[in-house]
């Protein structure tokens, strides 16, 4: 499992919370075969407790603790505190999914999870936090550019014509690694890069699959999409885009 | 899915039909009655003319020398009897019956005329019925008459009835948009009815007449026990599946900590089909489910999506359709429809192409594979829950068999439908056809070639 291990600059402090007490274990200890630190509680007020021991890099959180509502725990604690949290729902529902991340969540984990699963999704969110930090940007608003428009709470992308278009993880954060740095040539090992701080399965793909990918689904009214391939170099927006 | 309804006349097609009879029948017996009347009076009156114009022709012809008595005919010749002076009568034509009771009303006039042998018969030269007659002078010659009018005429019996229609057919349209107002509440509640488990049924508002309010309130109570019923279940199922799907999260981390990796990839599998087994049973019963909303979604970049996925996952899929193709549809739904037949596609067939075909009435996303196809005989059979055709599909089938059921659930409450159909040489093509909206705007320029689906 120390395969997995992406040599973090120190190890991250993780609140699991979690009510059934086996799960907790094991949970709790393929974090910790991953190099991550964490607190384990059983409820939300546990929860409280093991914020105030100490710093705290990411919560791990069940929504469907016995006598809370995850939701709420969630938006109280999302209140509170800037800290990633990544929601553990045993409800394959989608409505839940978008609920938590609209209420400021970073990501969500079905159960049943595996270690794989559950160790590339702690290791994203905690990059991403870090890349976030690092740029002052939070994963928030709206970006326009042509008509279309990023909405990022959602992870979504509705066409000039207002149609929802389905991007896979990897694709969104492309195009917001393009979009970040629009009018500006980006390389293509910097794409990999700034891909690879997101979704864990975005660089399963070549940069330029997703990007061909992409193009495809950026066209719009008989145009092309508005991203140019600089030969040699890399990919450019070559389009305005507004941050709302 | 509403089934078809053998055409019967409605209530209030049976209330205007009984309303139209005894109006037919009132206007019926009333017109018979007038007519009789009327026509009787007309001969009364025509009677008494005749009478006292032949006792005054009598007079005067009588008075007259022979020689004049033509010329004297004719002059009293007026424009409703036609009057000539003969030595003897004419001989009746053939058809004549007398008017024995005319010639009564004549006599009973004036009496005088029954000793001149006063002879009154009825002609029908065309269609018209006309009078004529005789009657004999003192020096026995003749005097012929007949009337000019003919007797009865039907133009003026036709106006009369239509007259007469006015009144009834407004009562008519009077009593059809009555009834019609005072059935409007069972026509709501059949659309409710129709509706229920398909769109959302709000309470149907209860009026009408009694009966109708009855129905209505038993409608709404059913309604509201059913709903309690489903979400009841729909609440133990969600609280089954977390129960089931947290033990699977601990046998999954578990197995992830086998150091034999035949006996961890083994557990590993046999937790995935159970978790599928879960994914299915839910789906299927509605555990999962979410009330979702249809929005607007670009369908051909879904379908491609779907096709990208599967073949990163090394299978050789093929999408042939537009690269943009707007519809209003429950998103989810939909996609977990499409990954179901495209699933079942690359699990029997080494190729896979998907289609996505739209003409003016339904967007069809057709998936065919090359793999054994279904026999013909279980195309049908295999749509029901729980039915797995093992010894033709191969065993290695995930979940309960209820794949296609909750594709076909799915579709129907997107409004759509399933077709399957087998390929030739080999192969399936199972087909989501969805009725294309009216907002729907294929905004596609260069549409890449669109082959017809083969659905044979």
């Amino acid at each position: 499992m120390n395969a997995h291990l992406d040599s973090p600059e120190s190890p991250s402090s993780i609140v699991l919370v979690e009510d059934d007490p086996a799960l907790r274990t094991l949970t709790a200890r393929a974090l910790q075969q991953n190099g991550y630190i964490e607190r384990p509680a059983c409820s939300a007020p546990e929860m409280w407790q093991a914020l105030e021991a100490g710093p705290t890099d990411l919560v791990l959180l069940d929504i469907m603790l016995p006598g809370t509502n995850g939701i709420d725990l969630c938006r109280a604690l999302r209140q509170k505190s800037d800290v990633p949290i990544i929601f553990i729902s045993a409800k394959g529902s989608e409505t839940d999914r978008v609920v938590g991340l609209e209420l400021g969540a970073d990501d969500y984990i079905a159960k049943p999870f595996g270690t794989s699963e559950l160790v590339a999704r702690v290791r994203a969110v905690l990059r991403r936090g870090a890349l976030d930090r690092r740029h002052g940007r939070p994963e928030q608003g709206i970006l326009s550019f042509d008509g279309w428009q990023a909405i990022l709470a959602r992870r979504e992308l509705l066409s000039p014509s207002g149609a929802q278009v389905e991007l896979t993880g990897a694709e969104f954060d492309l195009l917001i690694s393009l979009l970040d740095h629009a009018g500006r040539v980006i390389a293509r090992e910097r794409l990999i890069e700034l891909s690879r701080t997101r979704l864990g399965d975005s660089s399963d793909r070549s940069v330029d699959v997703l990007v061909s990918r992409l193009r495809r689904k950026l066209s719009h009214d008989g145009k092309q999409a508005p991203i140019v391939t600089v030969r040699g170099v890399g990919y450019m927006l070559n389009v305005a885009v507004t941050r709302t | 899915m509403r089934s078809f309804v053998r055409p019967s006349i409605g209530i209030a097609g049976r209330i205007v039909a009984i309303l139209l009879l005894t109006l037919l029948l009132e206007f019926g017996v009333s017109t018979l009655l007038y007519e009789r009347a009327s026509r009787f009076a007309v001969r009364e009156d025509e009677a008494h003319r005749l009478a006292e114009h032949l006792v005054i022709s009598r007079k005067l012809i009588a008075d007259s020398a022979p020689a004049a008595r033509a010329a004297t005919a004719a002059e009293l010749t007026t424009d409703r009897y036609a009057l000539r002076w003969e030595q003897a009568l004419p001989p009746p034509p053939t058809i004549s019956p007398t008017l024995d009771g005319m010639r009564e009303q004549i006599l009973a006039w004036e009496p005088t005329l029954a000793a001149s042998d006063l002879r009154v018969q009825l002609v029908s030269p065309g269609r018209n019925a006309y009078v004529t007659g005789g009657l004999r002078l003192p020096d026995e010659s003749w005097l012929y008459f007949r009337t000019i009018e003919p007797l009865v005429t039907v133009n003026l019996a036709l106006e009369r009835i239509l007259l007469t229609l006015i009144p009834a057919v407004a009562m008519m349209i009077v009593a059809i948009l009555l009834v019609r107002r005072m059935l409007f509440p069972l026509r709501r509640l059949a659309a409710a009815a129709d509706d229920f488990g398909v769109a959302d049924v709000d309470e149907v508002p209860e009026a009408g007449p009694g009966d109708v309010r009855r129905v209505t309130a038993a409608f709404n109570r059913m309604q509201q026990r059913i709903r309690r019923l489903i979400s009841d279940q729909t609440q133990a199922l969600a609280a089954v599946g977390h129960d089931l799907r947290t033990p699977l999260a601990r046998l999954k981390l578990r197995a992830d900590g086998i150091d034999d990796p035949a006996l961890r990839r083994a557990m590993e599998g046999d937790v995935a089909e159970m978790g599928a087994m879960v994914d299915s049973l839910l789906a299927f019963l509605g555990g999962d489910h979410d009330p979702e909303r249809a929005v607007r979604i670009d369908l051909a970049v879904t379908v491609e999506t779907i096709v990208d996925a599967l073949r990163d996952a090394g299978h050789e899929v093929e999408y042939d359709g537009p690269d943009h193709l707007e519809l209003t549809i429950k998103p989810m739904s939909l996609k977990r429809a499409i990954n179901n037949l495209t699933g079942n596609a690359v699990r029997y067939g080494q190729h896979v192409w998907v289609r996505v075909v739209q003409d003016d009435t339904d967007v069809t996303i057709a998936v065919e594979d090359d793999g054994p196809g279904i026999p013909e005989a279980d195309l049908i059979r295999v749509l029901e829950p729980f039915v797995r055709l093992d010894d033709a599909r191969g065993r290695d089938t995930v979940g309960f068999g209820l794949g296609l059921a909750i594709v076909v659930r799915t579709l129907e409450t997107l409004g759509g439908r399933l077709t399957l159909s087998n390929r030739v040489p080999h192969g399936l093509c199972a087909a989501i056809v969805l009725p294309r909206a009216a907002d729907m705007i294929p905004y596609e320029h260069a549409a890449p070639q669109q082959r017809p689906v083969a659905i044979s």
